[in-house]
């Protein structure tokens, strides 16, 4: 269940792309809070402490306790901005939650077991959900959902409703909706295919070379060296 | 090769290759992914490449996914030909990738066999990209 950490924010915060490129040079996460028909507020918070907050078991619904101005705010992390390519944070929304209210949030779902069956068979367990949206009081958010995998068998797909959630926490995705399956490895079919082709041409080459191998062999090269060297990588499946 | 089935128009202007990608920044179905750092074309050819480059290192038990998709056409003039005269045919199909995006997905292996496999793909590509894994995207 998430746990309670303290955020101290800094508000009123200059706004403007200018000014927030500011902020962030000066290692500050420029945000804004808002929730519960409260007109929303820029803030900033120090993105060491914003770090420290998040990473705990809870994550990204760790319950904060965010102090701005003196007023203190209960409130979540419900959207970071990131850079694509840094993957820093450049500005967090921050939403006013109530103890009592029910409120949705995306949860982890993490695998759990190893699925000998479909590794036995050079399958693949294929993840297909990995986060669930739930919905639960702020207290009752699990940190995530664990899948067992061990007895998956190719084939064989759970679903969000084989799922065991906490009490206190329901969701609304359809309860059909696949999470995890054992799947036939498409490269290892692939692969497969590729050798078995291979033994076949190589099968059927060994007769016709006796017989018009001089004319076929001496048009090949020609091909191969005129197309170069991007086509070859091509040619190879 | 990737290339599309029926075109609207069948030249394209070059465009400009601006600013970072605006979506497509994340891993979404895979374990690991291949981000560009740089922009650039990606031709078919290459993506192709850099699919074969994947698939033949990891051999079995993995899943490969391409996320661009060459849908650009670029046109070259014959050899010696004077300027003029209209542009020139279209000889091949490129994906434009802007920084951030992340290009190919794998699933289904081990981090040390993914990062060799992809660290062999990014040889094939014109452009400056890293490994990436999903665990990392919950780091704040």
């Amino acid at each position: 269940m998430p746990s309670e950490v303290v955020l101290t924010a800094e508000s009123p915060r200059p706004t403007g792309s200018a000014a927030a490129r500011r902020l962030r040079r000066a290692g500050k996460i420029p945000g804004v809070l808002y929730g519960h028909d409260t007109d929303p507020v820029a803030l900033a918070v120090e993105g060491r402490d914003l770090r420290h907050a998040l990473s705990g078991d809870a994550g990204l619904n760790a319950l904060i306790n965010l102090d701005v101005k003196g007023t203190k705010h209960l409130a979540m992390a419900r959207y970071l901005q990131r850079d694509p390519v840094r993957g820093t944070v450049s500005h967090v929304d921050f939403l006013i939650v109530r103890r009592d209210e029910v409120i949705s949030a995306e949860v982890p779902v993490h695998l759990v077991g190893e699925a000998e069956d479909v590794h036995r068979n050079d399958g693949l367990v294929e993840q297909q959900l990995f986060t669930l949206t739930v919905q639960a009081k702020p207290a009752d958010i699990p940190h995530s959902i664990e899948v067992d995998v061990s007895r998956l068998t190719i084939g064989h797909t759970i679903r969000v409703a084989d799922l065991a959630l906490p009490a206190g926490a329901t969701t609304d995705v359809d309860a059909e909706e696949p999470v995890v399956a054992g799947m036939a490895s498409r490269l290892a079919a692939e692969v497969e295919a590729a050798d078995e082709a291979a033994a076949e041409a190589v099968a059927e080459a060994v007769p016709e070379g006796e017989e018009a191998a001089a004319p076929a062999e001496g048009e090949a090269p020609a091909e191969a060296a005129s197309e170069g060297g991007g086509s070859s990588e091509s040619g190879g499946e | 090769m990737l290339m599309p089935r029926k075109v609207k128009h069948r030249k394209q202007h070059r465009g400009r290759m601006s600013g970072i990608a605006k979506g497509g920044t994340k891993i979404n179905f895979g374990d690991y992914g291949i981000q560009a750092l740089e922009p650039g074309w990606i031709t078919a050819r290459q993506i192709e490449a850099a699919r074969i480059a994947m698939t033949r290192h990891v051999k079995r038990g993995g899943k490969v996914w391409i996320n661009i998709f060459p849908d650009k056409p670029v046109t070259q003039k014959p050899a010696e030909t004077r300027m003029g005269s209209g542009k020139g045919n279209p000889e091949h199909w490129v994906a434009v990738v802007k920084p951030g995006r992340v290009m190919f997905e794998l699933a289904g292996v081990n981090e040390e066999l993914a990062r060799a496999a992809m660290e062999r793909a990014i040889q094939k590509l014109p452009i400056k990209a890293k490994f990436i894994i999903r665990s990392d995207e919950v780091v704040v």
